[in-house]
């Protein structure tokens, strides 16, 4: 059975598994990752019920827009099985008065005049201002509305015009909950994430810069950093330091120091954190490799597929970054061979000291 | 049948090979370190081992993290030096016992020890460093080897407890072989360093002089702390010193020191190498 946890990824209204593109990518490293299918349902509640469906045990529930609103409602379902909740782009009230006639003006022209039609009038407000004409966003996202149908959207509306009023619920939310808004959401705003992080009681808010209401696809870095952040498979900047002196946190849990201080085990969750650059390291093992690296480091990791990270670790050499991000000194000791450093000034910039002091205070050498 | 004849522990640091290979060996760095494991070489020529059983624990350089033995045992007929990084080393391949290998397999295996069983396979300086410190350089080894791999690096590894217990079947195996080879067994690793995180340069000198006590006098003390304490104790890669605990279950409780030296540092390591015999072949040798 797997150990790593499962995230299912809960997408919107007209939104499939590419929306999701971006985010998937920085997970899959840490985590099982499902994304949920809507199209076919018509109520909040079956949509919650089949998301819980994609896996058994524990889950961690991430959701954008309307699949925000699913996310919440597997907690009210089933609160023992959500480990940690993301709430992106979203609401909590029941329908507004007014909302049905335009929402079905909306579902009338994509029966009338097609789902280009929808796309052409229903994206421009979902995203940031000064963006609506951009094609490198509108394109993606035309194409993933024009792969929906009326009847999709029928559907989905229909769900959302039956939406629970989460509000009350709101302070029985125990998991941990990130609360993440676009700051230019005209659609769902900054205010009322803040209200929501207010009520639940383990709710954390980020607001991600210049986006609007499809910050998965606006700003996906952004929105990336932030869920690996929380999800604790990443420590923030002003973290980094401190992590890096003592190890990484486990799991699910808050930062906990290594149980012997100072002193990173290569356990399971670092072996699979740093199995990319212990492998990219292990093949300086050969004099090709040797010579490619040497030639164009870059190139070379990207063999191995080194995130940005753990590429400006290795470049920089900087030890105690690669160590934090679960590579093992034994496979990255080889970086050494190709651009020679001693074994002593590793373990100095890992302890934080000038050489002289290390071998000194640490080694006892006159 | 063949006979146990010694214990031999050392420590197995890169760069103990480094410094030979940069003609260091008389430096000030390095001359009392090597000039400690002389009584150790004579030992050795004196009592002319056939076979030398070698415990050690491969770096990052013959395993990669796809496949991971807990124990693996090699019984090939040659073990050639693995590239780590800066090129095969120019040292003479190690010439396998081959049949004691496959022996000594079954004895595991029949006692519940269940190893990967290599054939093919390269060794790295956790082998080489050893065999240089106690027979040289030579041209060709005197000597034949019988690696066994122990996985101290990825976690789960191996409760020192075990490893104890697998020098008891290696004592079996080497008892019930039939053949009148003179074997040696050399456990290796350590001692005190630490080579990642923040506690990176860690070395507990007092630890070590007290491990190169009790591997001789108070091995059960050793074989039953657990792998946390080794980590406490003697760093995270210190934590190797458990492999000494095979040699030591393969030997009787009641054994003589010949040889002890310990120094520090070795690069980052506090630096230990001992030699024991059994004290009844000690004792009947003495009277002879």
């Amino acid at each position: 059975m797997s150990e790593r946890p499962t995230i299912v990824l809960l997408p919107g209204l007209l939104c499939d598994a590419s929306i999701w593109e971006a985010q998937r990518t920085a997970l899959e490293p840490y985590a099982d990752i499902r994304i949920a299918d809507f199209s076919q349902l018509a109520s909040i509640e079956t949509m919650a019920h089949s998301a819980l469906a994609v896996a058994e045990g524990p889950l961690i529930a991430i959701g954008h827009s309307m699949g925000a609103r699913v996310a919440m409602e597997m907690v009210r379902l089933a609160p023992e099985r959500i480990e940690k909740l993301a709430l992106i782009d979203t609401g909590v009230d029941a329908r507004r008065e007014g909302e049905e006639a335009k929402r079905q003006v909306m579902i009338d022209l994509a029966f009338a005049e097609g789902m280009e039609a929808l796309a052409d009038r229903w994206l421009p407000p979902m995203l940031h201002e000064g963006r609506t004409e951009d094609q490198s966003l509108l394109a993606p996202l035309r194409a993933m509305v024009m792969r929906s149908t009326p009847e999709q959207h029928h559907r989905q509306i229909q769900a959302l015009l039956n939406r629970p009023n989460v509000r009350p619920h709101l302070p029985n939310i125990a998991c941990p909950t990130l609360v993440m808004v676009g700051r230019q959401d005209r659609w769902s705003p900054l205010a009322q994430h803040e209200e929501m992080a207010s009520l639940i009681p383990n709710a954390e808010l980020v607001v991600i810069e210049d986006s609007g209401h499809m910050s998965l696809l606006e700003q996906p870095e952004q929105v990336s950093e932030a869920l690996l952040r929380f999800l604790g498979f990443r420590n923030d900047n002003t973290r980094a330091n401190h992590a890096a002196t003592r190890g990484l946190k486990p799991m699910g849990e808050d930062a906990a120091p290594d149980r012997i201080p100072d002193t990173p085990l290569f356990d399971r969750k670092r072996s699979l954190r740093g199995y990319r650059i212990n492998k990219m390291a292990m093949g300086l093992g050969t004099p090709a490799n040797r010579e490619a690296f040497r030639e164009n480091e870059s190139a070379y990791l990207d063999r191995f597929g080194l995130t940005s990270e753990e590429k400006e670790a290795v470049m920089s050499r900087n030890w105690r970054e690669m160590v934090r991000l679960g590579g093992n000194l034994f496979f990255i000791l080889k970086i050494s061979a190709v651009d020679p450093v001693r074994i002593t000034e590793i373990g100095a910039h890992q302890a934080g000291m000038e050489h002289a002091d290390f071998l000194r205070d640490r080694l006892g050498k006159k | 049948m063949a006979k146990l004849i010694g214990g031999l522990g050392t420590s197995h640091v890169p760069s103990i090979s480094a410094a030979l290979d940069k003609g260091l060996r008389d430096t000030p760095d390095w001359k009392p370190f090597f000039d400690g494991y002389l009584p150790g070489q004579e030992w050795v020529k004196e009592n002319k081992p056939d076979v030398a059983v070698v415990i050690f624990n491969d770096h990052g350089n013959t395993f990669f993290l796809d496949k991971v033995p807990t124990f693996a045992v090699g019984c090939a007929e040659e073990y050639h030096p693995v590239d780590e990084g800066w090129g095969p080393r120019a040292i003479a391949p190690f010439r396998g016992a081959v049949d004691f290998s496959w022996h000594f397999i079954d004895k595991l295996v029949e006692n519940r020890f269940d190893p990967m069983i290599c054939q093919e396979i390269e060794v790295d300086h956790g082998l080489q460093v050893p065999m240089e410190l106690f027979w040289g350089k030579p041209d060709e080894w005197p000597v034949k080897v019988v690696p066994i791999f122990v996985n101290v690096i990825q976690y789960p590894i191996p409760l020192p407890s075990r490893c104890y217990e697998m020098g008891r079947v290696l004592r079996q195996a080497i008892e019930s072989y039939d053949s009148d080879e003179r074997f040696v067994v050399v456990g290796t690793g350590g001692l005190s360093h630490q080579l990642q995180g923040a506690r990176a340069g860690f070395v507990n000198p007092e630890a070590d002089q007290a491990f190169l006590n009790d591997i001789a006098n108070d091995p059960d003390k050793l074989a039953n702390m657990s792998r946390e304490q080794y980590v406490e104790m003697f760093g995270s890669e210190g934590a190797e010193l458990m492999m000494w605990l095979v040699m030591r279950g393969a030997m009787d409780p009641d054994v003589v020191v010949r040889h002890k030296h310990y120094f520090v540092p070795a690069s980052m390591t506090g630096a230990g190498m001992i030699v024991m015999e059994n004290q009844a072949i000690a004792t009947s040798a003495e009277a002879a």
